[in-house]
């Protein structure tokens, strides 16, 4: 049960506040790539960092293997960023839905993300009932979301707190959620990060400096497409996020 | 030159501060390392290094929060610090008051930077 406040806040019986975005209409592409390129500094930093690392003399066989596998994973991160921001800029109507069953989507996501996970001793998990309802959605615009969201919380858990994505029903919605264990996100963080990209002030969110909240403002817009919802429920010892999306009727015509 | 001193990198990205630590124990540094301010502080306080190298952008309470803490006791507040960002419109000597002697830009820095600069805020 929840209940909902003026700013749209909604609370559960565990006192986890519900924060639903609703942001990404307010922000051109223009000011979402100034922010994306804020955003790949880090990953290109880093890849470039490593680079050198693997053309030094004094390294062993085994440790460039390693680096060269950190490049390119630490690219792919990169790329699915970007991958997401194009599809935002590019598609401007409503994209086509289809019944899609969440449990594929998500074991799909969890595939593409564990070898990124587990080279930095973190762990993903996905909980979910064995029969799941059939939602509306566009499947690739749903997996966008889903690794954005995965993205997100890389550094937010361990072997001992693996980040769980977790699919539940809401009456006639579908809700895909990612829990973290990082730290607290503050209240108002939609409006936050409308505030720093549209001022482009490129500074991630206060406590979680990994990633400026580009990929989230990009999953929010790429939902939107969807007719959907995205939004977080913050804990006491992280944050979920989660996309709300309608139960296909279509199964039931039958 | 051997370097018998001890540096603390903090950095929040592992590989990134990986990276760094593999530049300094190459030059015979001994590194600790810390990926965010709460774990610097308790690093700190049981074994003071002679460096700190940090990146500006950290998990929880932030870097100027860290530098600030430092700056408040007699025993912490002489380490130099090395500020190492791919933030291009720092200012030293907006920093300086915070014990901040040199930056690094992450943008354009070599392996050997970090070493050097190391080095030059240890004379």
């Amino acid at each position: 049960m929840f209940v909902r406040d003026k700013l749209g806040r909604t609370m559960n019986a565990e006192g986890n506040r519900n924060i639903e975005g609703s942001v990404g209409h307010l922000f051109d592409g223009s000011v979402l790539s100034v922010a994306a390129a804020g955003e790949l500094t880090s990953p290109l930093v880093l890849m470039r960092q490593l680079g050198l690392a693997v053309g030094a003399d004094n390294i062993s066989d085994g440790e460039r293997k390693l680096l060269s596998e950190q490049v390119t994973l630490i690219s792919e991160r990169a790329l699915r960023l970007t991958s997401s921001l194009n599809m935002t800029a590019v598609s401007q109507q409503v994209l086509p839905l289809e019944p899609v069953n969440p449990l594929s989507v998500c074991r799909e996501v969890i595939h593409e993300l564990t070898p990124m996970f587990s080279a930095y001793g973190r762990k993903i998990t996905l909980q979910s009932r064995a029969r799941v309802p059939l939602m509306v959605a566009n499947r690739n615009v749903l997996q966008r979301i889903l690794l954005a969201f995965g993205d997100n919380a890389l550094f937010y858990g361990s072997e001992k707190h693996p980040i769980q994505m977790a699919i539940t029903g809401r009456g006639d919605r579908v809700r895909i959620g990612v829990r973290d264990y990082g730290p607290a996100v503050p209240i108002d963080m939609w409006s936050q990060l409308e505030g720093r990209v549209s001022r482009r002030a490129l500074a991630p969110l206060s406590s979680r400096p990994q990633a400026s909240g580009v990929g989230l403002i990009t999953a929010q817009r790429l939902a939107e497409k969807m007719d959907s919802v995205v939004g977080l429920v913050r804990h006491r010892d992280g944050a979920t996020f989660y996309v709300d999306l309608n139960v296909s009727g279509q199964m039931s015509l039958l | 030159m051997s370097d018998n001193k001890s540096v603390m990198v903090i950095e929040s990205e592992p590989w990134l501060g990986d990276h760094y630590q593999r530049q300094l124990e190459s030059q015979g540094f001994s590194v600790m390392r810390a990926s965010h301010a709460y774990a610097a502080i308790d690093l700190v306080d049981e074994n003071p290094p002679s460096a700190i190298v940090m990146s500006l952008l950290l998990d929880g309470p932030g870097a100027l929060n860290l530098l600030h803490e430092l700056q408040s006791y007699t025993d912490t507040a002489d380490i130099p610090v090395i500020v190492c960002s791919s933030m291009t419109d720092l200012d030293i000597d907006e920093l300086r008051p915070y014990g901040v002697r040199q930056i690094i830009n992450s943008t354009v820095m070599q392996p050997h930077d970090i070493v050097a600069t190391v080095r030059s805020v240890l004379l």
